[in-house]
């Protein structure tokens, strides 16, 4: 292939971002139509080259033609809207209904979490997935916590067997996701920073017992997570990257702003501090870890 | 913004519309096609057309479908459905209705 055409469609391809057979489709019509014009010129008496060199640029720059195709189907129905938006919202049941404290709703919340993750891992994974995603990694690292508490053997068997293994199943799912696109591994990751927020908040508060602590935050802890369906849902309607992007910033930071309120008393604002730079990380930080990606896929060999 | 640009982007689903009611076509097809029987006046931009396309079979106006030429060749052809060919019978007795209106005040020398 002439490099100036495969350039091209390498670009293409780093700004569609669809789902991989939507996406081959229209690499694949995008070419059919470079190789009519570029042929069309060749027959006028132009190179290859020369041929192929003005095709692209009668195509328009490949950066605009994929963020015009992604603009088309970037915006999910309202029911992948609402499928979006569901972990946050029974997250955010389980506190509003004083739920939290009953292991049969957590066992229930759990198996539905997981089980939803799966099927959509097993399914395409569609842009509702990322949510649940997010989510289901949390009992995998809340285990890996507990077992690094377990006295004697267990706690050995989880700095060698089991944090390398929750590491690898970590690194590989955000892998898979940034492969789609970083905004949904930012998708995955909000509830991250907002989890840790409210556990310095609590933890912070010496006045009152665990359960206590909880009972008396429990409305503004769901309040927060129907904030954060708000956003995933929201999130899915938008069409422009920079609104998506924007959608889960200003959000977030209003679930944060929440979070400082309630627990202003008892964490030291470098604490707060922390957080925000940590969600603030988690955000922007996919963005990086795809570049990055992208610049050592495209290096020559 | 120029005017003539304007206008094209308020027709452009209404063109490929009524281009693909015509027959079936492909990207490439539909460039040259507006280009002939505008006489060269729409010279579309060729990197706009794909997402127009995309976002009409979207909406269920159009569909695609791979074919292969009799070359071996495949293209994408576009197909109108039943939905798309309403919405331009409606937009055609629109847009014959503001041209008639459009014609009576900016050329009255006929009355």
């Amino acid at each position: 292939m002439v490099p100036i055409k495969l350039s091209y469609f390498e670009n293409l391809k780093r700004y569609l971002r669809l789902d991989p057979g939507l996406e081959g489709d229209v690499i694949k019509e995008i070419c059919t139509h470079l190789e009519d014009r570029s042929h069309e010129l060749k027959e006028a008496g132009l190179s290859e080259e020369e041929a192929t060199n003005i095709a692209t640029r009668i195509l328009g720059p490949p950066q605009l033609v994929a963020r015009q195709i992604y603009e088309v189907y970037s915006q999910g129905t309202w029911r992948q809207s609402l499928c979006a938006g569901l972990p946050h919202l029974l997250i955010a049941l389980l506190f509003a209904l004083h739920f939290w404290n009953n292991v049969f709703s957590l066992a229930i919340v759990l198996v539905l979490v997981v089980s939803v993750t799966i099927y959509g891992w097993c399914h395409g994974r569609p842009n509702w997935l990322f949510p649940w995603l997010g989510y289901s990694l949390v009992p995998v690292i809340a285990t890996g916590v507990l077992l690094i508490y377990l006295p004697g053997a267990w706690s050995w068997f989880a700095i060698l067997a089991y944090v390398p293994l929750v590491l690898l199943v970590i690194i590989s799912v955000t892998k898979a996701s940034l492969k789609r696109d970083w905004l949904f591994t930012s998708l995955m990751l909000l509830p991250l920073p907002i989890t840790i927020g409210w556990i310095v908040a609590l933890l912070g508060n010496t006045n009152l017992l665990w359960k206590e602590q909880i009972q008396h935050f429990a409305p503004m802890i769901a309040l927060s997570f129907s904030v954060l369906a708000i956003a995933a849902a929201t999130f899915i309607r938008m069409r422009q990257r920079w609104a998506k992007f924007g959608t889960l910033i200003v959000l977030e930071s209003i679930v944060f702003i929440m979070i400082v309120y309630a627990g202003k008393s008892s964490v030291s604002p470098v604490t707060w501090l922390l957080i925000a730079l940590l969600g603030l990380f988690l955000l922007i930080g996919p963005a990086l870890l795809e570049q990055n990606f992208t610049r050592n896929h495209s290096k020559p060999a | 913004m120029n005017y003539e640009r304007e206008l094209l982007k308020g027709s452009t689903d209404s063109l490929l519309l009524s281009l693909i009611n015509n027959q079936p076509m492909y990207g490439y097809q539909i460039i040259k096609e507006l280009e002939r029987r505008s006489n060269g006046y729409f010279q579309f931009k060729e990197g706009t057309l794909y997402p127009a396309l995309h976002r009409l079979e979207k909406a269920g106006l159009i569909y695609g479908k791979w074919q292969k030429l009799p070359n071996g060749q495949e293209r994408r052809y576009y197909y109108i459905t039943l939905k798309g060919q309403k919405i331009l019978a409606e937009r055609l007795a629109i847009w014959q209705d503001f041209s008639t209106a459009v014609s009576l005040i900016m050329q009255p020398a006929s009355n």
